[in-house]
């Protein structure tokens, strides 16, 4: 549906994209996950024809993608990362307004324009102007001017910046529920707690490219970790230290303030193996728990740094 | 369409400092200027002074025309006999504003151009096509005379009261007509704000509207034309003040104001959906971009000067042939002073012609633009 060569985009001397490539397939919710800076949004906006590119083709729908191809735009829906409605309008007046951009005939809009207010759960709100609105009900509304026309491909930059937890979980089941519908989804984030939980499909970004891809499962496949041990409130001496870095399976070990990570690689039993060491050892401690990888843990280990640095 | 313009025309009604202080600031001045200088009726205007010199085959025809003159408005024209040598010393020194010579072909000579030599222009075309008219009758239906000169006085008393009749002569009318003008020109700061909300590198909200399938074209028509709807209606709510409530005496038809100020609301609109279109610039550039040409064009019409616009016209007068405040000054001049529909129609066009150029220029602008950041 959506294929992305080599592009490259400067500002300056700064290269915001640095040959990138992508393919996106129909169906997918694909996320597109990086710290702030990475690049996501500047890819958003070469793909919607808004950003001049200096290298690299995008095609959309079997397309080359430009500021006239109207064809294509009628079929995408935008849901930006600044919420961009008209304050001075109301919140049907809005979407009204918006999808009216998309169809033309007045009761296909009308049915349209009222699928999206129950869609956003804005049905309460429909006669107030978006300054009354809460953080979580304006970002709503963002999406609602988004996607009233039912597009077939969406894309959400960022869609659930500032938002309450309660908002945010309707955010994410609308777009799942959305893409069970029939439109593809790009949507991009640093929050990898939501790429995780809602995309089938991932590229991670750093810098302008992309370091890797695939579904979360073949993401933390391509690392060493395969769990993260933590042990809080621990009081350890160099040899201790020495003999844990021993243990099997263990390959990074990090003792600060008392508080003891391991990363092992993905073999069982390693917290087994730890606690009977500290048990034989006479070490007492606090609170203890293991974790599997995460995308974070992708990111720091391919780049060594954390997502949100 | 109709519904981009509903919604357009909506943002902009709720949207107080993008229709407040245009309708408002108009009101205000235009209120400031009537306690300054009066109503319109209340000028008092002075009897031009002209020197009639003797050539050596007198035309009795034209002196009883001049006599006519003084008689139908004594206050119109005061004629002093005198022979060439004073006279073109008193025009020298500005005593008189200009000299009729009363041979066979009468004729005129003036010093300057204003509304004193206007008036004795005006006396002597109008005598050359009543003889005109005369000579015509009397080869054609010598017994209608009569007839055709009645009707002649008529036409000449009419034209006294309307033109020259010296009730809307008032050099303080250029201010108003100035201030109508500048009323005009505020449009641009509606237009401005329109075509912000087309830029995709300065508002989110354009950003969006521009990854939508509908054609800018489309776009920027229904931003102008809800812009002028608003911009013309603070116009002849313009109007309406200073005619209906303040009492001024703009006599002219009504029709052709309101055709003027709907061209001049246009114009308004135009520029500043073209500034606003400039991807270049910031903002705040833009802003006094148009803050300039509004200002400085009202400036040139007249606004703070009333002889600005002359001095314009005989240093750089195409300045005035391209300044849109101007040209509605002028065409307002042209219904209310000297009734010249030439000259009125001329500007009008001129006002559509730059208007469609702003407009297009506009649409090119933005038609294809891809920013270098957002």
């Amino acid at each position: 549906m959506i294929h992305i060569e080599n592009l490259v985009k400067r500002y300056g001397d700064l290269v915001a994209l640095n040959h990138l490539s992508l393919d996106i397939h129909e169906g997918e919710i694909f996320g597109l996950l990086g710290p702030n800076g990475s690049g996501k949004t500047t890819a958003i906006n070469c793909l919607l024809s808004l950003l001049k590119y200096d290298k690299g083709t995008i095609e959309i729908f079997g397309q080359p993608m430009t500021p006239d191809n109207y064809q294509a735009k009628q079929q995408i829906g935008i849901v930006l990362q600044n919420v961009a409605v008209f304050d001075e309008l109301t919140v049907y007046e809005n979407i009204d307004y918006f999808c009216g951009l998309y169809v033309s005939d007045k009761k296909k809009r009308k049915k349209l324009v009222d699928d999206a207010v129950q869609f956003a759960g804005l049905e309460d709100y429909c006669k107030m102007r978006p300054k009354k609105l809460s953080g979580g009900l304006l970002r709503r509304l963002n999406i609602a001017c988004g996607i009233a026309h039912k597009p077939r491909l969406i894309i959400m930059d960022e869609p659930t910046v500032a938002v309450d937890p309660q908002s945010r979980n309707k955010i994410l089941e609308g777009i799942q529920k959305l893409n069970a519908q029939g439109s593809t989804i790009i949507y991009t984030s640093h929050y990898m707690e939501e790429i995780e939980q809602i995309c089938t499909r991932i590229a991670i970004m750093d810098h302008g490219r992309v370091i890797a891809s695939g579904t979360s499962e073949e993401l933390k496949k391509m690392i060493k970790t395969g769990e993260t041990i933590t042990v809080e409130a621990i009081l350890l001496e160099e040899k201790h230290l020495r003999d844990i870095r021993s243990l099997p399976h263990v390959f990074d070990l990090h003792y600060e303030n008392q508080i003891l990570v391991l990363r092992c690689t993905g073999a069982q039993h390693n917290l087994i193996r730890l606690l009977n060491y500290l048990q034989s050892q006479d070490i007492t401690f606090g609170r203890v728990f293991s974790e599997l990888p995460t995308l974070n843990d992708v990111f720091l280990e391919i780049t060594g740094k954390q997502l949100r640095d | 369409m109709l519904h981009l313009i509903k919604y357009n025309i909506l943002v902009k009604l709720r949207n107080f400092n993008m229709t407040f202080w245009p309708l408002v600031f108009p009101l205000i001045l235009g209120t400031f200027f009537f306690f300054a200088f009066g109503n319109l009726n209340d000028a008092d205007f002075e009897t031009v002074q002209v020197a009639l010199v003797r050539e050596t085959t007198s035309n009795p025809l034209f002196d009883f025309y001049l006599e006519q003159v003084q008689k139908s408005d004594s206050d119109l024209i005061n004629i002093h006999e005198l022979t060439e040598q004073k006279a073109l010393t008193a025009l020298k020194n500005k005593e008189i504003s200009g000299i009729y010579y009363t041979g066979m072909t009468p004729s005129l000579t003036i010093n300057a151009h204003g509304i004193p030599e206007s008036i004795l222009q005006s006396i002597l075309e109008s005598y050359n096509n009543s003889l005109h008219t005369i000579r015509t009758i009397l080869k054609t239906h010598p017994s209608g005379l009569l007839n055709g000169l009645t009707q002649m006085i008529d036409t000449r008393n009419l034209v006294q009261e309307v033109s020259l009749g010296g009730k809307t002569i008032d050099g303080n009318s250029q201010f108003f007509y100035a201030l109508i003008a500048m009323a005009c020109l505020y449009g641009c700061f509606i237009g401005f704000g329109s075509a912000i909300t087309l830029q995709a590198n300065l508002t989110a909200l354009a950003a969006r509207r521009c990854v939508t399938p509908t054609h800018k074209l489309k776009l920027i028509l229904s931003e102008q034309i809800a812009s002028f709807l608003i911009g013309y209606a603070d116009v002849i709510i313009l109007l309406i003040y200073l005619r209906n409530i303040l009492k001024l005496d703009f006599q002219g038809q009504i029709g052709k104001m309101l055709l003027i100020s709907l061209f001049g609301s246009l114009i308004g609109v135009s520029i500043g959906l073209f500034v606003g279109s400039l991807s270049k610039m910031s903002e705040g550039i833009k802003v006094s971009v148009i803050l300039a040409i509004s200002m400085v064009c009202s400036f040139l019409s007249g606004l703070m000067n009333s002889s600005m616009k002359d001095s314009v016209e005989k240093h750089f007068p195409i300045i005035n042939r391209i300044n849109p405040a101007a040209l509605i000054s002028d065409a307002f001049y042209c219904i209310n002073v000297c009734d010249d529909p030439t000259r009125y129609y001329r500007n009008v066009l001129t006002l559509a012609v730059m208007s469609a150029a702003l407009v297009f220029a506009s649409f090119l602008l933005i038609r294809r633009n891809r920013y270098d950041s957002i």
